[in-house]
């Protein structure tokens, strides 16, 4: 079960590509649901807005899936921040 | 090469008066203004409040996948009327056609909502940051290009902006290359999107905009409505529409651009004059063959007597027997679009036989002497038309039309 953040961004991704969340899963990679670059762009945008945190060129270049994004923005959060200490079923790639 | 004549074999417009080619001609043969309270904006501290809105155009019922955020409204307009045109042409494209086919679009402000949207990110949300395709969505070119990525054309592709004759430009330029045997078939036209507070505010501070209605040549006129929208033209040569057995609209049979080289907005009556000229010499076209003048006809108190003067001065006696309408009392002042959307009710007025009027006329201007086809639709089919557009800046850019009877 994807926890609060998980959650969270994979109701962000559905937004970016107008398509349900129920077709996205952690382990789903970001191409099959059609991402390409621009979106990308959009995505990280709207997850600095939605998580309030800034992401770093650097740490976009390694995402493939949707749990990359996930595990990327967890790092991000700050400590006491909700959603943070729910681990995730699926965490290997 | 000998020049090649050019027809218009498809349409496709999303206006104030509707988003099929059908729709657009019904309102303008009925005379039916577009214009109303803008919706879109909150003018409570606008000095005007009326304008000529694109209402109910679904961004998502066009765009999947996200792509309606990639492109600002202007640019959809674009892509939107570009597809309606090439399913009326019915032209089936080879790979070599995408080649050799060219896009040219014209937009006087490109993505003023996407630039507004970041403004207000920034300066007064103060979020720090603007969305990321901020720079793509606010390029003037985003409407050719995306034309371009949309139905796969390979060919020349480009964005001509000049102001108010964006494109009339645009439209003239397509017309040549296809003429010239530089493409064998064009895109071309223009689209904009222009409702935007800020956007309006500066329009407020020029001091043009009429608080009521656009009322082209009538004495009691009070200025410009703003307008939206876009619209697409195919062209390509009467011999390769005549081999498909392709429907022909009209054909473009000249153009012709000038310079008032005078005034930022002034409008002089040599360079309009000279544009008109211009566009008959490069048409073969005489006076009296001209039957109708879809003017620039702002509603200005400015534009207005000059245009007709202009008109005189080409046309001299014929201009009593000629008709002259402004269908931006209809569809408003779409800008860099307004000659798209003018060059389609040019084109249609050949087709039908039906010259559209320049609505909510009500009083003769003794420096306003045409006949305007005051408020109600003519039946009477001319062999001849001119759309004008003349752009702050003073840039002047006429089309002439034939008819094209099969």
């Amino acid at each position: 079960m994807a926890d609060a953040v998980a959650a969270r961004v994979i109701a962000t991704l559905a937004s970016v590509k107008r398509i349900p969340a129920e077709k996205i899963a952690l382990e789903t990679n970001l191409q099959e649901l059609g991402i390409d670059s621009l979106d990308v762009f959009t995505l990280l945008f709207e997850l600095e807005n939605a998580f309030h945190i800034s992401i770093p060129d650097d740490d976009v270049r390694s995402i493939r899936t949707v749990n990359d994004v996930v595990e990327g923005v967890r790092k991000l959060i700050p400590a006491a921040s909700p959603g943070t200490s729910v681990g995730s079923a699926t965490s290997a790639d | 090469m000998v020049p090649r004549r050019v027809v218009v074999t498809g349409l496709g417009i999303i206006s104030p008066l509707g988003q099929t080619v059908a729709e657009n001609w019904e309102s303008l043969r009925e005379g039916r203004s577009a214009i109303g309270p803008i919706h879109s904006v909150d003018c409570s501290t606008l000095r005007f409040q009326n304008g000529a809105e694109v209402r109910g155009f679904d961004p998502l019922a066009h765009f999947a996948g996200g792509k309606d955020a990639q492109i600002d409204r202007f640019a959809q307009f674009a892509v939107v009327a570009a597809r309606h045109a090439m399913r009326d042409s019915g032209i089936v494209l080879t790979p070599a056609l995408r080649e050799q086919s060219a896009v040219i679009s014209g937009s006087s402000v490109g993505g003023q909502l996407a630039i507004e949207e970041g403004y207000q990110d920034l300066y007064l949300k103060d979020r720090g940051r603007v969305h990321p395709l901020t720079i793509p969505r606010t390029m003037s070119n985003a409407g050719a290009s995306h034309i371009a990525m949309d139905l796969g054309f390979s060919g020349p592709t480009y964005t001509v902006t000049t102001a108010c004759s964006s494109a009339n430009h645009a439209i003239g330029q397509a017309f040549r290359m296809v003429r010239n045997g530089e493409a064998d078939l064009a895109v071309t036209g223009g689209s904009e999107a222009n409702f935007a507070y800020g956007f309006l505010k500066a329009w407020e501070a020029m001091r043009v905009i009429s608080t009521d209605t656009c009322r082209p040549f009538s004495k009691n006129r009070r200025g410009m409505i703003l307008g939206e929208g876009g619209a697409i033209l195919i062209l390509e040569s009467l011999e390769a529409a005549k081999a498909r057995g392709a429907k022909i609209y009209a054909e473009i049979s000249g153009f012709a651009m000038t310079s008032d080289a005078h005034h930022l907005t002034q409008p002089t009556v040599e360079g309009p004059s000279r544009a008109m000229r211009g566009a008959l010499r490069d048409a073969g076209m005489t006076p009296e063959e001209v039957g109708y003048i879809n003017a620039h006809g702002t509603g200005t108190p400015g534009n207005d007597p000059v245009e007709t003067r202009a008109i005189r001065a080409v046309f001299g006696a014929h201009a009593d027997k000629l008709a002259v309408s402004s269908t931006k009392s209809m569809h408003g002042h779409a800008l860099g679009a307004a000659g798209a959307l003018e060059a389609v009710a040019t084109i249609l007025a050949l087709h039908h036989g039906v010259l559209p009027p320049t609505a909510n006329y009500d009083q003769c201007d003794p420096e306003c002497d045409l006949d305007y086809v005051p408020n109600q639709a003519r039946s009477i089919q001319v062999g001849a038309a001119l759309s004008n557009s003349f752009a702050f800046g003073g840039l002047n850019a006429v089309l002439a039309f034939r008819a094209v009877h099969s």
